[in-house]
């Protein structure tokens, strides 16, 4: 029981972050209609950023403050410098729909190439700001730190932050109105090509919560060759998709249902399956549900 | 367009084959070996250009089957390494060209399961579930002690035959076995591409519902030209294996299926003309990039991530400024110039 109860916040802790992920990719697709697969890349380079700033500044809650800052600059301009011009030049032929994937796929291998040589190829340590030793219930020690707690409780204020904007502000509508159709948004006044930045601006921010808190949560070192780092590319994809690519709210649904598969097969089935796992999950839910958990049926625009 | 006939394009293959058999003799031993990679590249780069050219799919997990193919042909095939390294051999031992049919018909069948599901999805949702198979696949190789885990397996080609005579080295061996392939594989794929099947595919890649409107089955369609292109995937892989020796996870990793793609964009995915300009930048620009840098004198990582650097960099640019490849954007603009002409 005790053991289930510590896989369950483990999974729990881990799908936050992937929501995270998730969230970023999401915050992109709806903007540009374009999956970014260099968010990973993205997120590993705010990593460091947050590493440099650690040099500067003392506190770690201020450096990821600016990790953030300088991941939502990346991507804006990431989003200025190539997307936007890419998708103004790359309109058809068979290589339009795969356009996008190839572009991201590109810039995730320039940011992973540019990385080893600006901090090198070795492992950087960055120290938890909280203690990562568990709750204790009297004499056994529970699977979830202060630092744990930490990662949920920031991860569901951002959401909550997110929602807020998407839904009750102007910038949100005007971030909705793009996505729907970008054409009738410009009609309706909307500056479509600002609007996308800020999309991406969002989403590069995100993502760097969601790299800084995935390095926080495990050892604390950080390298370019970093496993998990391929991993949050993949989970933060996958959750997106089975939560239906368009909904926030599935995002994170998604996030969590795949941090809890990955931690209960990883604790009851076999680590041998740890890499497999997200991939069986990913093909159950799109055969069961192609368009997503809280997908709408006929949503799936590509 | 005009069509070659089908005699022209067999001698055509055939004065092909001849200029690079006279290569090989000429070019010293690091070329021949370079060449063999080229080969690989060449095969695994049209398995992609058939599926995202042709069929309008997108797969990042090509590299994974090029695993496929390896390993398998690794456990059908010479099992002389498997014993000197005190493994438990298969007892399988198959010939050369029967190991590289199994790797083809192993990956074509992983790929027709795959291509199921790919029917079903389109674009980003393809892309990431061939992704999650491009991780998760070599991390599966890995467990399994038949499989050699992190160490892999030998896959050894052989020796040259006696008969050939003395002068004919291992690397030679390699090339030609390697290089004939290829000309047939893409000979085969030319035919495919200019039979029913190509031009269905084509519908397809237009819009998935005029061909439905014109009675195309899209979804079976689809999974032909994954499985296909899977199975060229699997050859391309027995061949990467017969070039280093050995199969292994660290051999098949995303950064080969990125590749594939890198090179398939480069040589432009709507046509084979180009398959080879892809291959050979991607063989190039390391070997480039390490004398430039020896020159310079620049430390070690720049030199280790320069290559992939400036490749992505190149797959960017195409994107961008070529998105249908320099072959196809050369012959746009040579029919500009001629109806400008009539």
């Amino acid at each position: 029981m005790f053991e289930f109860i510590n896989t369950l916040l483990i999974g729990l802790t881990s799908g936050a972050i992937y929501a995270l992920m998730a969230l970023s990719i999401v915050l992109v697709w709806r903007s540009t209609r374009v999956i970014n697969f260099a968010q990973a890349g993205q997120a590993l380079a705010s990593s460091y950023f947050g590493f440099e700033a650690l040099k500067y500044v003392d506190s770690f809650w201020l450096a990821l403050i600016i990790a953030m800052v300088g991941g939502a600059l990346l991507a804006a301009f990431i989003e200025i410098a190539f997307m936007r011009v890419m998708l103004k030049h790359t309109t058809s032929g068979p290589i339009a729909n795969v356009a996008p994937i190839i572009a991201t796929l590109g810039l995730l291998q320039i940011i992973h190439s540019t990385i080893p040589m600006k901090w090198g190829g070795a492992d950087v340590l960055i120290t938890p700001p909280l203690s990562n030793v568990g709750f204790s219930i009297g004499e056994e020690t529970l699977a979830f730190s202060p630092m744990k707690l930490a990662i949920v409780m920031l991860v569901t204020l951002l959401l909550l932050f997110f929602t807020l904007i998407f839904q009750k502000t102007n910038i949100g509508l005007s971030l909705r109105a793009s996505a729907f159709s970008p054409e009738l948004a410009r009609l309706a006044g909307v500056r479509v090509d600002r609007i996308r930045t800020l999309g991406w601006a969002f989403s590069g921010a995100t993502g760097s919560v969601a790299g800084l808190l995935l390095v926080v949560n495990g050892t604390g070192s950080l390298s370019p060759t970093s496993l998990e780092f391929s991993l949050l590319l993949i989970s933060g994809f996958i959750a997106a998709v089975i939560g239906g690519l368009e909904s926030l709210l599935g995002a994170v649904i998604g996030g969590l249902l795949l941090g809890l598969v990955t931690a209960f097969v990883l604790m009851y089935v076999s680590d041998s399956l740890f890499f497999i796992a997200p991939f069986i999950v990913l093909l159950v839910v799109l055969i069961a549900r192609p368009q997503g958990i809280l997908g709408k049926k006929g949503g799936r625009r590509a | 367009m005009h069509k070659l006939s089908n005699l022209v394009r067999i001698i055509l293959f055939i004065v092909l084959g001849v200029v690079i058999f006279i290569l090989s003799n000429i070019v010293d031993e690091y070329r021949v070996t370079q060449g063999t990679t080229i080969a690989a590249y060449v095969v695994g780069i049209a398995s992609i250009i058939l599926l995202t050219g042709y069929s309008g799919q997108v797969s990042l997990g090509h590299g994974a089957l090029m695993g496929v193919g390896g390993y398998t042909a690794a456990l059908v095939g010479d099992q002389a390494g498997a014993k000197l390294m005190g493994e438990t051999a298969t007892g399988v031992n198959l010939p050369i060209p029967l190991t590289f049919v199994a790797a083809i018909l192993a990956a074509a069948g992983i790929g027709a399961l795959l291509g199921v599901a790919a029917a079903r999805l389109s674009g980003p949702y393809l892309a990431g579930t061939t992704l999650a198979l491009a991780v998760g696949l070599p991390s599966v190789a890995n467990q399994f002690k038949s499989l050699g885990g992190e160490q892999g397996l030998f896959y050894i080609v052989g020796d040259p035959p006696t008969a050939l005579g003395e002068g004919v080295t291992q690397s030679k061996w390699y090339f030609w076995i390697a290089a004939l392939t290829t000309l047939i594989a893409i000979f085969w794929l030319q035919n495919v591409m200019r039979s029913r099947y190509g031009r269905i595919w084509k519908a397809v890649r237009g819009s998935d519902v005029a061909a439905e409107l014109a009675g195309i089955n899209v979804a079976r369609a689809k999974i032909l030209a994954f499985t296909l292109s899977a199975g060229l995937a699997g050859l391309a892989g027995a061949l990467w294996a017969m070039t280093i020796g050995t199969v292994s996870p660290s051999a098949f990793q995303l950064a080969l299926s990125f590749s594939l793609l890198t090179g398939a964009v480069l040589s432009g995915v709507t046509t084979l003309g180009g398959v080879m300009i892809g291959a050979v930048i991607l063989v190039a620009i390391p070997e480039i990039v390490h004398s430039v840098v020896d020159r310079v004198g620049a430390s070690q990582t720049v030199a280790d991530n320069l290559p992939s650097l400036i490749v992505s960099a190149l797959l960017i640019l195409t994107v961008i400024f070529v998105p249908n490849g320099p072959v196809e954007q050369m012959r746009s603009k040579s029919m500009k110039k001629k109806a400008r002409h009539h």
